[in-house]
């Protein structure tokens, strides 16, 4: 079966940012997987809620589900320590940043991916990646112990 | 249920949303790994593949197995003039690009014989998803934080073979020489068998590989080439 092939052309550039790096923090380093008490949704303001119950249908994940902050055991890796730290509404991972990563410029390019969300948390809530390999192992692992530690 | 070993080289990540499948399904897929790794690898001296290599082996002494993947290998080198290929000049037999495939999709096979009807199997970035819908990226082939594309899977396999990372290390079986012809190529197949090796073939073979991988029954193709320039099959499933 021979089919027609180029349909779509555009630029990569333009395509869905997803997971914004943000630089190490200095924290130091975790040995296991721990829980960060975070505020809990009703003790921040929500500037919207007085019109949305009214405006539209109900919205059930922007209010009901908590938000839970955890965080990656430290994976030492050949290239360096990596550490993650997840952000869960509910059972869903809302967004992925970098504790810790290694500064070598490839795995610094290399490190992060999966999720992310701002205001495209629809669209870019993801399961899993395809074309990680090799120096996303770190990476991987302590995300794992962050949603590990997050069920237990 | 969620697992995740680091097996051939790669993260093996494992979820099992099923209550009632045992975490003995996952153990068993993870030592077949394992042994995969051990029969196949060329790295390993005591390996099937490294003793066939050395003449140690006759061919009444191959397994099953190692029969299979050296067909699939064959298989392939025919159907890409040479581009694929198990059996590069001046370099030892290495099938490492249809063993992986080959074996992550019989994992898969496992958890379905031991009653998973939704997973989803990560192996170092191929992807084989039963029981969906699954939401699976896929990662920029510039830039390590983003994803290029989003793909919804309900029953079936996503690989991506590219550049970034370890580099040029897909060699066109042709010229010998490293595959530069695109960036990044993602095949969706029934099986990850047909998908891991249909994306390595395809990105060895370069910007014309896009319309060899695209003409493969049930195969659909998303690939930047090095013009940073997308192609993708209209039936790619991109999610909404």
């Amino acid at each position: 079966m021979k089919r027609a092939l180029p349909v779509f052309i555009l630029t990569v550039a333009g395509l869905i940012p997803l997971w914004r790096y943000e630089p190490p923090a200095g924290t130091t380093t975790t040995e296991a997987a721990e829980l960060v008490p975070t505020p809990s949704p009703a003790s921040s303001p929500s500037p919207s809620s007085p019109s949305s119950s009214s405006s539209s249908a109900a919205s059930p994940s922007a209010s009901a589900a908590a938000s839970q902050v955890v965080r990656g055991s430290t994976v030492n890796t050949s290239k360096g320590a990596v550490q993650v730290e997840v952000t869960f509404e509910g059972d869903k991972i809302s967004s992925v940043r970098m504790l810790q990563q290694p500064n070598h410029p490839q795995t610094t390019a290399a490190v992060p991916k999966l999720i992310e969300e701002t205001l495209e948390a629809q669209s870019a809530d993801i399961d899993t990646v395809s074309g990680a390999t090799i120096t996303s192992e770190g990476y991987i692992q302590s995300l794992q112990a962050a949603i590990d530690a997050k069920d237990a | 249920m969620r697992r995740v070993e680091h097996i051939m080289g790669f993260p093996v990540s494992l979820r099992i949303d099923d209550e009632d499948v045992p975490e003995e399904a996952a153990d068993a897929l993870f030592a077949w790994l394992r042994e995969v790794d051990a029969r196949f690898s060329p790295f390993k001296p005591d390996s099937d593949v490294s003793r066939l290599d050395r003449g140690e082996l006759s061919d009444d002494d191959l397994s099953a197995d190692l029969v299979e993947v050296l067909g699939l290998c064959e298989e392939y080198r025919v159907a890409t003039g040479g581009a694929f290929d198990a059996r590069l000049p001046g370099r030892g037999l290495d099938p490492c690009a249809m063993v992986k495939g080959w074996s992550v999709q019989r994992a898969a096979e496992l958890l379905t014989a031991a009653g998973a009807t939704r997973f989803c199997l990560n192996a170092g970035g191929d992807v084989v998803a039963a029981g969906g819908p699954w939401r699976v990226g896929v990662r920029h082939p510039e830039q390590a934080d983003r994803l290029c594309t989003v793909l919804e899977i309900t029953d079936g396999a996503v690989a991506t073979s590219a550049r970034y990372e370890r580099g040029d290390h897909i060699l066109d079986g042709r010229t010998g020489r490293p595959a530069t012809g695109l960036l990044s190529l993602t095949v969706v197949a029934p099986s990850l068998t047909e998908a891991d090796a249909t994306a390595t073939a395809a990105f060895a073979m370069g910007a014309e590989g896009m319309e060899w991988a695209a003409a493969r029954e049930g195969c659909e193709v998303f690939a930047v080439d090095a013009e940073r320039r997308v192609v993708r099959t209209p039936g790619l499933p991109v999610a909404a």
